[in-house]
């Protein structure tokens, strides 16, 4: 089975994420620790909160070091919600903060005049290309959003969705094996649960 | 507009109420649970949850049913009953719930919504319901001189974002839609920049249709319970008969 480390950095509430994948058919552990991580097909980094704080605990644990290492190596890692900005170089939230500058671009407050912030509810996504990780899924299907922030990548080609709130921003990335999600997976029904699928199933191909 | 599916909570059980009366209840499903996973297959994309023991007890009860639900299904879970106090809603949202529906504190005590809705941007849900178009109180047991639409004008200007309007006369009845005093809340929920989202009486696809089509702007989401669990209509026809929104 393809067993897949959510990684637990103390932030949020992680078992929605987990029951998820258990769902889809993979193995989920939960866990902080570098050698449970190692082992495991695939990683998903998930996250709620600020960006500063999240970025100080992962940095504590290691995390950076450890997903830079997992990467290097060919190991796909999904980012969730927070754990999707992560993965760029920095944030401009509350003063700044550097982030795990694994894709290039900087994340930056949704631009969204008259239209409410945080962004909360479903939105249609239009990929920008095709990808395994949305295989199945159509063009302009909703998934669940709840963010404030949304990261601008650099490179047009690293994004593969987008939807709209006020802007159209990039809500999906795919730069094998590096992947980012700005909404839920985990609570975008049926869909979501299909990205979920598709991540395990890229999981699967790699030989750890 | 969302449907939001109801599961209401009773001595460990998905029940449904008559007209807010815990006299007259119907038991749909013994584990509740198996309600929210019903409804997810069936195409939910949120769930409307409420503690009925907590809403009568003044505090959540059913804390442990919530977190399994929550756990469980793949959508977005906002959840109330009983939550009369900052614990209470930290607890509900700690146990996974993406919004907390608060109800009988908003009248009591107007600024602890408002330090509420201040600590948890945009998961602050409250319910606005009305017997005869004034708003009730204490799992609808008690009756007030306010009405909905000023209850929801006064907490809309002090921050929150989202409103649930049932007029209890209806609730459980699946008789239609008490559309005039929805207007009037609806309108106030516009001008103070929120979303309403409505519950009671639904009881056919064409009751949904009325709602879709009454052209009330902040109307963002239906609740329906009775109708989806005597298998009138299944979520997914339901959701379509709202729109694809």
């Amino acid at each position: 089975m393809t067993r897949i480390a959510i990684l637990d950095y103390g932030i949020g509430n992680l078992r929605s994420v987990e029951k998820a994948l258990e769902r889809v058919g993979a193995e989920a552990v939960i866990t902080g620790e570098h050698e449970a991580a190692r082992v495991a097909d695939g990683l998903i980094l998930p996250g709620v909160g600020a960006f500063a704080k999240a970025m100080e605990r992962v940095a504590e644990l290691e995390l950076d070091r450890l997903i830079g290492e997992r990467v290097e190596a060919g190991v796909p890692v999904l980012g969730i919600c927070l754990g999707y900005q992560l993965l760029f170089d920095s944030s401009t939230e509350l003063g700044g903060a550097a982030g795990l500058g694994l894709i290039a671009g900087e994340v930056s407050g949704l631009d969204a005049p008259g239209l409410k912030v945080p962004h909360i509810g479903w939105e249609p996504v239009e990929w920008a290309r095709d990808s395994e990780l949305i295989d199945g899924i159509a063009d302009r299907t909703p998934f669940y959003f709840v963010h404030s922030l949304t990261p601008r990548p650099l490179d047009e080609a690293d994004a593969l969705g987008y939807a709209l709130h006020g802007e159209r921003f990039a809500c999906a990335i795919a730069r094998p094996p590096i992947y980012g999600v700005q909404f839920h997976p985990e609570k975008s029904s049926g869909a979501g649960l299909a990205l979920l699928a598709n991540f395990a199933g890229i999981c699967a191909q790699v030989p750890v | 507009m969302i449907l939001y599916p109801a599961i209401d909570i009773r001595d460990g059980r998905a029940v449904r109420l008559l007209q807010g009366d815990y006299d007259r209840e119907t038991a749909f499903d013994a584990d509740p649970l198996d309600a929210a996973r019903r409804w997810v297959e069936q195409g939910a994309r949120a769930l409307h949850v409420v503690d009925l023991d907590g809403a009568r007890a003044g505090a959540p009860v059913n804390i442990e049913h919530l977190a399994r639900i929550c756990e469980a299904v793949a959508v977005p879970v906002q959840a109330g009953g009983g939550l009369r106090q900052s614990e209470d809603v930290a607890a509900v949202l700690a146990a996974g719930a993406s919004r907390a529906v608060v109800g009988t504190a908003a009248l009591s005590d107007p600024a602890l919504v408002e330090s509420l809705a201040a600590e948890n941007p945009d998961r602050i849900v409250v319910s606005a319901d009305a017997r005869e178009g004034k708003i009730a109180v204490e799992g609808w047991e008690r009756a007030t001189t306010l009405s909905s639409a000023e209850l929801i004008a006064d907490l809309a200007g002090r921050g929150v974002a989202s409103f649930v309007y049932t007029p209890v006369e209806v609730d459980g009845t699946l008789e239609g839609p008490g559309l005039d005093g929805l207007r009037a809340a609806a309108e106030a929920a516009r001008e103070g920049g929120a979303e309403l989202i409505y519950s009671g009486g639904i009881g056919t696809l064409e009751h949904l249709g009325e709602l879709a089509s009454a052209g009330l702007p902040a109307l963002s989401g239906v609740i329906v319970g009775r109708a989806l669990y005597e298998g009138v209509f299944t979520v997914g026809e339901g959701q379509a008969a709202l729109g694809a929104g």
